[in-house]
């Protein structure tokens, strides 16, 4: 018997007129990986939130472990077997020491208090955080809080784990190990519903569900949904593994790694080139790369941001002081793109705060668009909007009602007024892909989610900065969201403005000019995106890009001279030189195959 | 650019974990000994009263391995509240205020008493603030919130729901350092849109009106999460109803000892200090 089914589940937010799910029907198993996929605002957060009696079912039938959440006499006995793990690791946390908040759940169900023990000291093994038990939970990393929502499911001891991109905010080490312990906890036998924008862990899953504007559009396996034609409309794309793969088949029909980590990709391709008669020279055996250079070119006159040995120490000369910074030198040329990458805490933000003067160095100096903003009689509000920034989530900071006034905060602080003000507000938010026309009067709060972060990229873009500071300007969007941020950073660069974007992930970073790569407040490696991701060894706790990994996999074998791909179409391309065959002048189609 | 760092000066609250033998206490003993500090301290006349309660507590503090710097800097927050108690005492005149006038300024008179009251109250909001700050640098936020249950529980018999009480509390605390948190991202985001904040502007206007493009985000933002917390208690189960506890404290026969000595203290010290002589005569 199926242990969640869901019938003709529709549902509406009060006030909303469509529906957020419209009329879903599915069944899973006991101890399947199902995968949830779709766009911002698709209705999947709802989906979860129906099976766990989080959100009102308008009509249709849900029983979860034979369980109605709809039925006030069933709902806790649902939700003790039931663990729900949300996207934001602090929000989740109730009690501030680690084995206290674990405890939540059991102390709910009224257990005595040696069970609970019990339990507690199970969940916090499996979940790897044993060694944490008596810290404050808000001392842990993104990674660890969200294993510890883990554990505080798992005490529950539940047959049902429903992640609800609980991956969006933790970076890729932290990332790995969440996903690696949900799989084990699926292989043990838990059943595992998986909301996710991230493709690469829709390959983890043994099925998938993509819902598109409330409808179930698709079900069945990722290898499935992958081959089909229209994912973009869906606003969903494929792993970089099987983009490469795909390409690769259009030209070379018989090309199919075994699996989807970069070293199945060069076993097929060495396989393929010894059938075919291209005797691949032996492995290299001067395999290793040098190790990251972190010489940093004197900076030029006219650079947009030089941070020279600067050091942040926040919260300095108190109980809580913590370096941010430790000696950071980088420097922004005029026009480049550079992006900055490593792990939550490394210095990312602070570093980019001191590219518009919200942070002084605690020691070191820096420099922003020529001026120094330590130096007496510099106008700090004049500098950082020239040298605008956009901060982490920045819709959080969106406060006028309407979207028009909000955009017009930056200028109008400028001293910008009627024509020029409204010219300004309108090409801003053309940038972002919001006609004016349309949305000027609409109301900030009735946005989409993807739509507030356009709505604030609009604000600062509505300065006029010369220089843009974007910190994280890609978490949490769906691919297709991602995709048109990464677009406007492109085009922002084209235009002859300096862009330094910070992100975790490696895949983006290839599509900056240069590369700095932060870890605990010092910069480890340094160069444009090819030296860092294909011409040195990557430091400690970074992994390279999918694509980037298997070419300097496939030069390893000796298949390749040097390692080259940064993308899936690169990789492609070289594979095929590989092969002897010609790259075809067209991008194969979705769901198109080659001829034999 | 310190004024963006809004953790800075915010001591009284923080947890200070230097597994002191006054951290090991149970959080009822705490409660007590924060009880018989802070009576004497609101009941003491003279300042030097309040001043030697105030010392007494730094005393505790380094035994509690806690710095005696740490908690006089929570006093800087409190400084313009005090500054404003004092020019009230001083502008406006008690009745029947027959002590002798120090300073004649145009229509204002300083006299002894409008000055030893200014001190009293300064003394005791210095002493008060730094049993509190004791307290939180040695009670972490768990503690806080079970010594709440423990000294509610026994009332729960007469239906008060002592759990919910104390999680409240609880997460009113939790809320302190979100909201700090969020406060700092949006004043960040708007300061790089050209408010002013870190310009080192003193028009006290154009101060007021920077404020109000985070105060309703930050409205918002509050609202968010205390809805995505309240998701998260009840996905694991939370229905406000019975439940137990995890955590428990076991009390030795010196730390009951403790506990009597400190009430005994208390009521002590508040009829030293209510009676100690003032130097200033019987106005003070």
């Amino acid at each position: 018997m199926a242990f969640v089914d869901v019938r003709g589940l529709f549902h509406r937010y009060p006030g909303s007129p469509v529906h957020s799910l419209s009329d879903v029907s599915f069944q899973v198993q006991p101890g399947e990986y199902l995968a949830v996929l779709g766009a911002n605002g698709s209705g999947k957060s709802t989906l979860v939130r129906c099976l766990d009696g989080l959100a009102e079912i308008e009509s249709g039938t849900v029983l979860v472990g034979g369980l109605d959440p709809m039925n006030a006499e069933q709902l806790a006995d649902l939700r003790s077997r039931v663990g729900l793990v949300f996207q934001s690791p602090a929000d989740q946390l109730v009690a501030s020491v680690v084995e206290e908040d674990c405890a939540f759940g059991p102390e709910n169900l009224g257990l005595p208090r040696e069970e609970i023990a019990r339990r507690v000291a199970s969940a916090l093994e499996a979940a790897g955080l044993q060694a944490e038990r008596s810290r404050p939970a808000w001392a842990l990393s993104a990674g660890q809080q969200q294993r510890l929502a883990v554990a505080g499911a798992l005490a529950l001891e539940p047959e049902l784990l429903l992640l609800d991109e609980a991956t969006a905010m933790i970076d890729p080490p932290g990332r790995t190990g969440f996903l690696d312990l949900i799989g084990r906890l699926n292989s043990d036998g838990t059943t595992v519903i998986h909301v996710t924008h991230s493709m690469e862990e829709v390959l983890r899953a043994g099925r998938a569900l993509v819902l598109h504007e409330g409808r179930l559009v698709f079900d069945g396996t990722p290898a499935d949904l992958f081959e089909r034609p229209g994912l973009e409309s869906w606003s969903l794309s494929r792993p970089a593994s099987l983009e490469a793969a795909r390409r690769v088949r259009f030209a070379f029909p018989g090309f199919r790694p075994a699996g989807h980590a970069p070293e199945d990709f060069r076993d097929e391709l060495s396989r393929l080139a010894r059938a075919s008669g291209k005797v691949p020279a032996s492995p290299r055996t001067d395999v290793s790369l040098p190790a990251p250079a972190v010489s940093v070119d004197p900076p030029r006159e006219d650079d947009a941001l030089v941070l020279d040995k600067v050091a942040h120490e926040y919260l300095g000369g108190t109980e809580l002081s913590r370096l941010a910074l430790d000696g950071v030198s980088l420097r922004v040329g005029k026009g480049e793109l550079v992006a900055l990458v490593g792990a939550t805490g490394s210095g990312k933000s602070s570093a980019l705060q001191h590219g518009n003067a919200l942070l002084a160095p605690s020691s070191g100096s820096a420099r922003v668009l020529g001026l120094d903003p330590a130096a007496k009689g510099v106008d700090l509000k004049a500098l950082r909007s020239r040298a605008a920034l956009a901060v982490q989530r920045p819709e959080t900071a969106l406060f006028e009602t309407c979207v028009g006034d909000d955009v017009a905060f930056g200028p109008r602080n400028q001293g910008l007024r009627g024509r020029a003000l409204v010219e300004r507000v309108r090409s801003a938010m053309a940038r972002v892909n919001l006609p004016y026309a349309d949305f000027r009067d609409r109301p900030v709060r009735a946005l989409s989610g993807g739509e507030k972060r356009r709505a604030a990229m609009a604000g600062v873009l509505a300065l006029d900065p010369e220089l843009l500071l974007l910190d994280e300007p890609c978490a949490g969007l769906d691919p297709a969201g991602r995709e048109s941020a990464l677009a406007l950073q492109a085009a922002l660069s084209s235009d002859g403005r300096t862009v330094a974007v910070s992100t975790h992930s490696m895949e983006d970073a290839t599509r900056a000019d240069r590369v700095y790569v932060l870890e605990r407040g010092r910069v480890v490696a340094e160069g444009s995106s090819a030296e860092v991701f294909l011409g040195t060894e990557p430091p400690p706790g970074l992994e390279r890009p999918w694509a980037a990994e298997a070419s300097v996999l496939m030069w390893r074998a000796g298949l390749t001279d040097a390692p080259t791909a940064l993308d899936a179409a690169a990789l492609a391309d070289e594979a095929l030189a590989v092969l002897g065959v010609a790259p075809p002048g067209g991008v194969p189609r979705g769901g198109l195959e080659a001829a034999p | 650019m310190k004024d963006l760092e809004f953790f800075r000066n915010a001591t009284l609250g923080q947890y200070v974990d230097s597994h002191s033998r006054v951290h090991a206490l149970a959080p009822l003993t705490k409660y007590l000994g924060l009880f018989a500090l802070a009576a004497p301290a609101l009941a003491s006349r003279p300042a030097y009263a309040a001043l030697a309660v105030m010392a007494l507590g730094l005393l505790v503090a380094l035994a509690a391995k806690v710095r005696p710097a740490f908690l006089l800097r929570g006093l800087k927050p409190a400084l313009p509240a005090l500054a404003l108690i004092m020019a009230l005492q001083v502008l406006l005149s008690w009745p029947g205020d027959e002590s002798a006038v120090l300073l004649r300024l145009g229509p204002i008179d300083v006299t002894l008493a409008e000055l030893a009251n200014s001190a009293r109250i300064a003394a005791r909001l210095a002493a008060l603030m730094v049993t509190l700050g004791l307290f939180t640098a040695t009670a972490s936020e768990s503690q806080i919130v079970h010594g709440i249950e423990d000294i509610l529980s026994p009332l729960s018999r007469l239906g008060i729901p002592a759990h919910r009480l104390a999680l409240v509390v609880g997460i009113a605390f939790r809320f302190i350092p979100i909201l700090a948190g969020e406060a700092e991202l949006i004043v960040k985001a708007q300061a790089s849109r050209g408010a002013d904040f870190g310009s080192g502007t003193r028009n006290p206007v154009r101060r007021v009106k920077a404020w109000l493009p985070v105060l309703v985000p930050l409205m918002l933002r509050a609202l968010e999460r205390s809805e995505s917390l309240v998701e998260a208690m009840e996905a694991r189960g939370y229905s406000g109803g019975l439940r137990s506890r995890l955590a428990s404290y076991p009390v030795g026969s010196g730390e009951k000892a403790l506990r009597a000595g400190l009430v005994l203290f208390a009521v002590v010290s508040v009829i030293l200090v209510s009676r100690a002589p003032s130097p200033f005569g019987t106005w003070l």
